[in-house]
């Protein structure tokens, strides 16, 4: 077989080749046993439904539910609701919901907790939930079990917001009339999941128990799910190799020591299960900047990069060089065709030629400071690979550290950056995750993970507004395209890669990476063979 | 002066120490001719072992000639440790100076206000200084020299006070001589001989709490030193051991050398080890 020139084809054939070797492995499902699996860092609480901290939703979503669930290419499946219906012009959603579906503390689930979830939680105080469920003025219930959400405007994106872990329903009998975020049951959550909540030792690990009630009879397989919270990295690959823990999501231990654990034979290394949060490494370019408002810089900064060496050398494979602000996991909206930078150093210094930028005296053409996201030592190696490969080019390039928080107020709140190295969440719809960064209405001074650049163009603007409402699915992908188009040939934020999060589990862990969600999963179907 | 030599020369480990830190001062001068380029280049593979043709230390994860890191971070180090050291003894020789000769309410305060430098443990001082104001070569010059000064006004203030009361700075009081004279001429170069072996020892620490705070990555991202070398290659301890053993090697024998210097000094400037 030839080798695929396309890196898409080869992953996707990756991933082909791991859904083959994981039904042949097919066993029965044995019950029983304890799962004990790390988390990074401690949740501040165990909700989700109105706090989008990734850590949390690694532990509610066992507990907690929402109405449906993904498979891999993010087509809904029924969780809490059994069927739904989309009207024709988008403005009424029908949920027929699960019967006999109780709550932990033995009330029956009904669509008023849907209702409550709705329009209290999400609608109010979720972050993306604001704006997803924006255009929702009522939710409607002619019997116990059916909810009706009536729209203002179709809204298409969400129905790919109903996951437990961006949907997470609440019990309303238990936070009716309640300050929802001061709430002492988002510490001792009470839900319809398949673990019961029972402890949560702070600093140390949370305790979950089978839920011997739970809607689909027979799971979970688990006795007891055991969440550890290890800060250091090096720590949790130790405890990987001790068997103390079994399994842990959002690259748990650190990159360089995968191959060594890959080696031993006794762990599974899984890239899928990020498909829903669909994460990107990309580049923020400040356009007040004197040199980074000329789009032949941004452009020549591209060509400048090698985002293959980037890929396979700092960040050791767990990526895909990006094409444009949609990653390609997201098959429903993602196009190649887009204008393409491709590794060209000549390129680069002709384009800054042109752009007015000499070199003086063979030396360097300007310099700009380079604030990285200070998560740790990939960022800053990749902060290193750029001072080098500008350099190159003639771009002098100083290199500042400094913590997270003083990061986020510098970029978003100061302005105070010529561009950035940051990765954002592109989440299954273009309205939920990837407007926010090009919207010229979020260019909002104080809030983390807006439009940082300061982008404000009338057509990208025209077509980002004209996506959030089209119902029609085909005019919608056309209209997505023609803004991947667009904001590529402007670029005001390069995209450079597709960070490819890994789920590390011993070969004991069945099933842990069973829909789009993986490790926000609910875990109902995860076993441990013998 | 000769004398002072033969004295120093007497003592041979402080001679050995002085041969290697010559060797390490002649790395961080010959690092811009030997490896002209950047030590930041990526230049081969990733991950080759030390004895690599071409690249006698190996690379590290990013490429990067450890070699070249070596003979550049030498320089960083050096240099981190001298200016930070000076800073410090700056500090503490003109507070302790202060402080052990007018004595009195200045005395009082001064020595109140080091025990409350001394009480704070050094090294997490020197983090939250650097971590405040944001990680570059001045401000971590100055946070080691902040931290690090308060041995050096004890010892000052203790030798300026026994100096004070002799018949000769009596005498320059007598006729008429300037505080600042008395001090500058008279007292400190009396004062000199501890003051000396105490900072030399102190560029040794210096130099082990700046790769201390690059090994946290509180270090100038721009600048390659030994810590930063060695706070990189700590994740693939475990399979590249050489990226971290070689820079700690280097760490750990300008620091040997420091000291043995810095003992041999103590031997030759001591009225009192003299014929031991």
């Amino acid at each position: 077989m030839p080798a695929p020139r396309n890196p898409l084809a080869s992953l996707l054939a990756g991933a082909a080749l791991l859904v083959a070797s994981q039904v042949s492995m097919a066993q029965e499902p044995v019950r029983g046993g304890t799962l004990s699996m790390v988390v990074q860092p401690e949740p501040p609480t165990l909700v989700s439904a109105f706090n989008s901290a990734a850590p949390i939703g690694v532990v509610s979503t066992k507990i907690l539910e929402g109405l449906l669930t993904y498979d891999f290419d993010m087509n809904p499946k029924p969780v809490l609701a059994e069927t739904w219906k989309v009207s024709p012009d988008g403005k009424t959603i029908t949920f027929n919901l699960r019967k006999g579906v109780k709550w932990h503390d033995g009330r029956d689930f009904t669509a008023a907790d849907v209702q409550f979830s709705v329009m209290k939680v999400w609608k109010e105080l979720h972050p993306r939930g604001r704006s997803t469920f924006a255009k929702v003025t009522a939710v409607e219930m002619p019997s116990p079990h059916v909810a009706i959400l009536k729209l203002s405007e179709p809204s298409p994106y969400l129905m790919s917001a109903l996951t437990s872990y961006e949907g997470q329903v609440l019990p309303k009998h238990l936070y009716e009339g309640t300050d929802i975020a001061q709430n002492p049951y988002n510490s001792k959550p009470v839900g319809t999941g398949p673990f019961v909540f029972r402890e949560w030792q702070k600093g140390n690990f949370a305790l979950l128990e089978r839920n011997p009630g739970y809607w689909d009879a027979k799971k979970p397989y688990l006795d007891k799910l055991v969440l550890r919270f290890i800060p250091d990295a090096s720590a949790r690959a130790a405890a990987f190799e001790t068997g103390e823990v079994q399994l842990g999501g959002f690259s748990p231990v650190p990159l360089s020591d995968v191959k060594r654990l890959q080696a031993s034979g006794r762990f599974d290394v899984e890239t899928r299960g990020y498909e829903y949060l669909a994460p990107m490494f990309l580049m923020e370019f400040n356009l007040a900047n004197p040199y980074l408002k000329d789009r032949r810089v941004r452009h020549a900064i591209a060509h400048a990069i090698d985002r293959d060496l980037l890929v396979k050398t700092v960040w050791f494979g767990f990526g895909t060089p990006a094409t444009g602000p949609i990653p390609s996991v997201l098959t429903q909206f993602y196009t190649a065709e887009v204008p393409k930078y491709p590794f060209d150093p000549k390129r680069a210094e002709q384009l800054l030629d042109e752009a007015g930028f000499k070199r003086a005296g063979g030396g360097a053409r300007f310099r700009l400071v380079h604030d990285y996201l200070p998560y740790g030592s990939d960022y800053q190696r990749t902060a290193e690979y750029l001072k080098q490969a500008l350099g190159k080019v003639g771009i002098e390039v100083e290199l500042r550290a400094q913590d997270t928080a003083a990061f986020l107020k510098r970029v978003y709140t100061d302005n105070d950056f010529a561009f950035t190295i940051n990765f954002f969440y592109a989440l299954p719809d273009p309205t939920i995750g990837v407007q926010r960064i090009y919207w010229s209405k979020n260019i909002k001074k104080g809030v983390p993970f807006s439009n940082a650049s300061g982008y404000a163009d009338a057509e990208a603007d025209r077509l980002i507004e004209a996506i959030q409402v089209e119902p029609d699915r085909r005019k919608r992908r056309e209209l997505i395209n023609a803004f991947q188009r667009k904001v590529t040939e402007d670029l005001p934020v390069l995209d450079l890669f597709e960070t490819r999060f890994f789920t590390l589990a011993s070969k004991k862990v069945q099933n842990h990476t069973a829909t789009a969600e993986g490790v926000y999963g609910s875990f109902a179907s995860v076993w441990l063979a013998k | 002066m000769k004398d002072f030599l033969r004295r120093f020369a007497r003592n041979r480990s402080a001679v050995a120490g002085l041969a290697v830190l010559a060797l390490v001062v002649l790395m961080a001068l010959a690092a811009p001719a030997l490896y002209p380029g950047d030590p930041w280049d990526m230049v081969a593979e990733p991950f080759l072992p030390p004895a690599s043709p071409g690249y006698p230390a190996g690379t590290d994860m990013m490429g990067r000639d450890i070699a070249a890191g070596l003979f550049h971070g030498a320089r960083v180090s050096l240099l981190i440790g001298l200016v930070a050291t000076g800073v410090a003894l700056l500090i503490g020789v003109s507070v302790g100076a202060v402080a052990g000769y007018f004595g009195g309410l200045a005395d009082n305060a001064l020595m109140r206000l080091t025990e409350l430098f001394q009480t704070i443990p050094a090294f997490l001082f020197a983090i939250v200084l650097v971590a405040i104001f944001r990680p570059s070569v001045a401000t971590v010059v100055l946070a080691i020299g902040v931290v690090s000064w308060p041995p050096v006004a004890r010892l000052t203030r203790g030798e300026f006070l026994s100096l004070r009361g002799r018949d000769f700075v009596q005498a320059c009081v007598a006729i008429g001589m300037g505080d600042t004279r008395i001090i500058a001429l008279h007292v400190l170069p009396n004062a000199l001989a501890p003051i000396v072996v105490t900072g030399s020892l102190m560029v040794a620490t210096a130099i082990l709490t700046e790769a201390g705070l690059a090994f946290l990555g509180l270090s100038d991202p721009n600048v390659m030193s030994w810590g930063s070398i060695i706070g990189a290659g700590r994740e693939v301890l475990r399979s590249a051991a050489w990226i971290t053993a070689l820079p700690g090697l280097a760490i750990m024998l300008t620091v040997l050398a420091i000291n043995l210097v810095g003992e041999g000094l103590n031997d030759a400037l001591n009225p009192r080890l003299r014929g031991r």
